[in-house]
């Protein structure tokens, strides 16, 4: 029995163990190593005279990064066949991860065994550049003049790591709108307090169990904390700015949607996400992304809604957050030039037209047309905040406001104190590390 | 038997005993190996691993002895999980305990179709956890089976008496959450621990209730006075294997929870904090010292448990 004791303790510490199975390389150089220099320029997303060929570069890059719909990846496919056609020096190896991306991609880094090329979610940006995870991509820019400033600064922003580098250009983004069922919601509200009149006239209508659908979280409050004028912290990421009147009013505005009724969470309402409570036809409005538009097409095609502006605070300006991913090189890719080619030209003009061509994202770049139905949303990008990623242990300190949050309403408190305090000891310990 | 005989045979004795226990060592070589290098090696490992600052990709850096120990019980966080998970614990294992033998001792009666209940009740614990919790989630949320059965029944002023509205979020709700995941591993598990009562149960001999029948002695009596005490070995193996089990909940905290153990940490367990640690923080040093402390903690309980329920079972 003791060894049975012994080996079942030990295999708890073996995931300690199989988590740390690091070994110890030289750390990354960065910067670029065999493309041949001088040539022409490249068409996409080029707006500075080149200095390298980009044609002279040959091989494969293998590409990685998650996939969620059959859309998703014929939309790829297409693009990857369009870079084939104008890069037939460069193959594509494309290679879906599946499973637990964050988990997969870790154990890749351990064993340096990464894709040249692949997907990074925003969340992850700076803590996997800080880690030593991601090539930085500014040598690349200035050797074959890429030009940058046609992101949105929004889209770009969490790809920056502590040391002023680039690490990823993004993908595509995501900007949350309000989304209005326009059977209940003719006219879409503009203002705060037009969304709070327009919601409480919805009270009790039959089939609604609340006016708004929720998230108990930054992830959708942040928003409304920017639209009254608070905010997290300072513009440069180094002052706490949670305890200030603006953002303390902001939140107990956020919990009293809560407590008059207006508001409730999708779990709350027996649904999944918002996007179900909307399709449901549980809520009137949700804020949500783009993803919202195939899950209403695929599984509630007869509900009618339409997209609208997060409505404006007591800020006065137009304001909301985004959400993005990006493609980053890694730092122990064998085929970083290869892959800066597969790059410069997935989050290029043409790549990304291509890409979001298929209807699955929205571009992040201000050259590429704006899909069919999707003007609100990439006309928000213009103004909007990261939603994630703009500063370091912003998950801790998302984790706290909703833990607080969640508490307040389900004590049936709605006191933003204690969500104030608790968020504000998660920034200073964030701001701290 | 002449002298030289009996020294040939002891001689020959002697080798085949040599060679005997060459073979047995020989086969059990591989998996001590195994053991060693998988088991024991990766516990040093992760003890090296939690001294230093650590990067899975560089490797060791500077030595901070016992600070991510310090730092991992300054987390609230931390003593949340560990709190779920000592609560978990207490709660799972006595009742999983007395459902699965519960169902042993149904199971043991020589009944119709006893095959059948048999493999009945151990198909929760065959099912992938990931599918049942899936189910569970859909049966108690708000307007799922649950709430549904129980208002059909008329039994909603009874669980208002408690708190709990008609429409009530189980496992959305900070206040229910851990509690609806102990029933849901209760009904999962409990198929299991019946297969380990039933092997126990069977070791019983017969002659002993035979006996207690002459004495006068009804099923109540026999139950607590010949078959509880009589399954000593069997609780013990069993309430080891529970506890450890219940320290290391996760994929269930997982699924119903997510990373962050929502709702406001009430499905936080210590191997959900150590996996965010490691694979959303890349804090591995820290999550290597995590690992270790519920390795002590496992160990010690089990070692409390060893002293209160005597000797391992001789099997």
């Amino acid at each position: 029995m003791r060894r049975s004791v012994l080996a079942l303790g030990a295999s708890i510490v073996m995931i300690a163990g199989a988590c740390t199975s690091g070994s110890t390389p030289a750390p990354s150089t960065g910067g670029t190593t065999s493309a041949a220099p001088g040539g022409s320029a490249e068409a996409s997303g080029a707006s500075a005279a080149p200095s390298a060929d980009l044609s002279a570069i040959t091989g494969t890059a293998k590409l990685s990064g998650w996939q969620s719909s059959d859309a998703e990846n014929k939309a790829l496919q297409d693009t990857v066949t369009a870079f084939q056609a104008a890069y037939p020096n460069v193959k594509v190896d494309y290679k879906v991860i599946t499973g637990d991306y964050p988990t997969v991609m870790a154990t890749n880094f351990a064993s340096k065994n990464v894709p040249d090329l692949f997907y990074v979610d925003a969340s992850f940006g700076q803590p996997w550049a800080d880690q030593g995870f991601l090539e930085p991509l500014d040598d690349y820019f200035t050797k074959y003049g890429f030009d940058t400033s046609a992101f949105f600064p929004g889209y770009l922003a969490p790809f920056k790591g502590s040391d002023g580098k680039t690490y990823g250009l993004p993908k595509d983004g995501n900007t949350i709108g309000m989304a209005y069922n326009t059977a209940e919601v003719q006219t879409a509200p503009t203002s705060l307090a037009d969304l709070v009149t327009a919601a409480t006239a919805l009270k009790g209508k039959d089939g609604l169990k609340a006016p708004i659908c929720l998230n108990p979280g930054l992830d959708r409050g942040l928003a409304f904390i920017y639209a009254q004028g608070g905010s997290i912290v300072s513009d440069d990421g180094k002052t706490n700015q949670v305890d200030t009147p603006q953002t303390k009013a902001a939140v107990q505005w956020y919990l009293d949607l809560f407590k008059n009724g207006i508001g409730m969470t999708a779990s709350d309402m027996g649904d999944d996400w918002c996007g179900t409570s909307l399709g449901k036809k549980h809520a009137a409005i949700a804020f949500e992304g783009g993803w919202l538009d195939p899950a209403m097409s695929s599984t509630y095609p007869n509900v009618k809604y339409a997209w609208g502006q997060i409505p404006t605070g007591s800020s006065g300006s137009p304001v909301t957050i985004s959400y993005t991913a990006a493609y980053s090189i890694g730092a122990d890719s064998k085929d970083k030039d290869q892959a800066w080619v597969l790059l410069q030209f997935l989050a290029g003009k043409d790549g990304m037209t291509k890409w979001t061509a298929g209807g699955v994202a929205l571009p992040s770049r201000t050259d590429v047309p704006t899909p069919t139905g999707k003007d609100v949303l990439v006309a928000q990008a213009q103004f909007a905040k990261p939603g994630s990623g703009f500063m370091k242990g912003y998950g801790d300190v998302q984790k706290a406001f909703q833990d607080a949050f969640t508490k307040e309403i389900q004590d049936k408190t709605y006191n933003a104190d204690s969500v104030i305090a608790a968020t504000k000891t998660a920034v200073d310990a964030a701001l701290a590390s | 038997m002449t002298i030289a005989s009996a020294r040939d045979r002891r001689v020959s004795t002697g080798i085949g005993q040599r060679s005997e226990a060459l073979a047995a060592y020989a086969f059990i070589a591989i998996p001590m190996l195994l053991f060693l290098v998988l088991n024991i090696g990766s516990i040093l490992y992760a003890l090296f691993i939690s001294v230093f600052q650590w990067n899975i990709r560089s490797g060791a850096g500077a030595f901070i002895g016992i600070a991510n120990y310090q730092n991992v019980f300054k987390d609230p966080i931390f003593i949340r999980a560990i709190q779920n998970s000592v609560y978990y614990a207490i709660v799972w294992v006595p009742l999983t305990m007395a459902v699965g033998l519960f169902l042993a001792v149904l199971v043991n009666q020589k009944l119709r179709g006893r095959t059948f209940f048999r493999a009945a009740f151990y198909f929760p614990a065959i099912a992938s956890s990931a599918a049942v919790t899936v189910l569970w989630i859909f049966l108690a949320q708000p307007d799922g089976l649950f709430n549904g059965i129980r208002g059909a029944l008329g039994l909603n002023p009874i669980f208002q008496l408690f708190g709990f509205a008609p429409n009530q979020n189980w496992i959305g709700d900070s206040h229910t959450a851990l509690n609806s995941v102990i029933l849901l591993n209760a009904w999962t598990t409990s198929g299991t621990f019946m297969l380990f009562y039933l092997a126990s149960l069977q070791t019983i001999p017969g002659e002993v209730y035979e006996a207690a029948a002459i004495d006068g002695a009804g099923s109540w009596q026999m139950f607590w006075r010949i078959t509880f005490p009589l399954l000593k070995p069997g609780h013990y193996f069993v309430a080891t294997v529970a506890v450890i089990g219940a320290l290391q909940l996760f994929d269930q905290a997982r699924i119903a929870g997510g990373t962050t153990g929502d709702p406001a940490n009430a499905l936080m367990s210590v191997v959900l904090y150590l996996y965010n640690l490691a694979f959303f923080k890349f804090d591995f040093d820290r999550a290597a010292a995590v690992g270790l402390i519920l390795f002590a903690i496992i160990l010690t309980l089990t070692l409390i448990q060893r002293r209160l329920f005597g000797s391992a079972p001789s099997w």
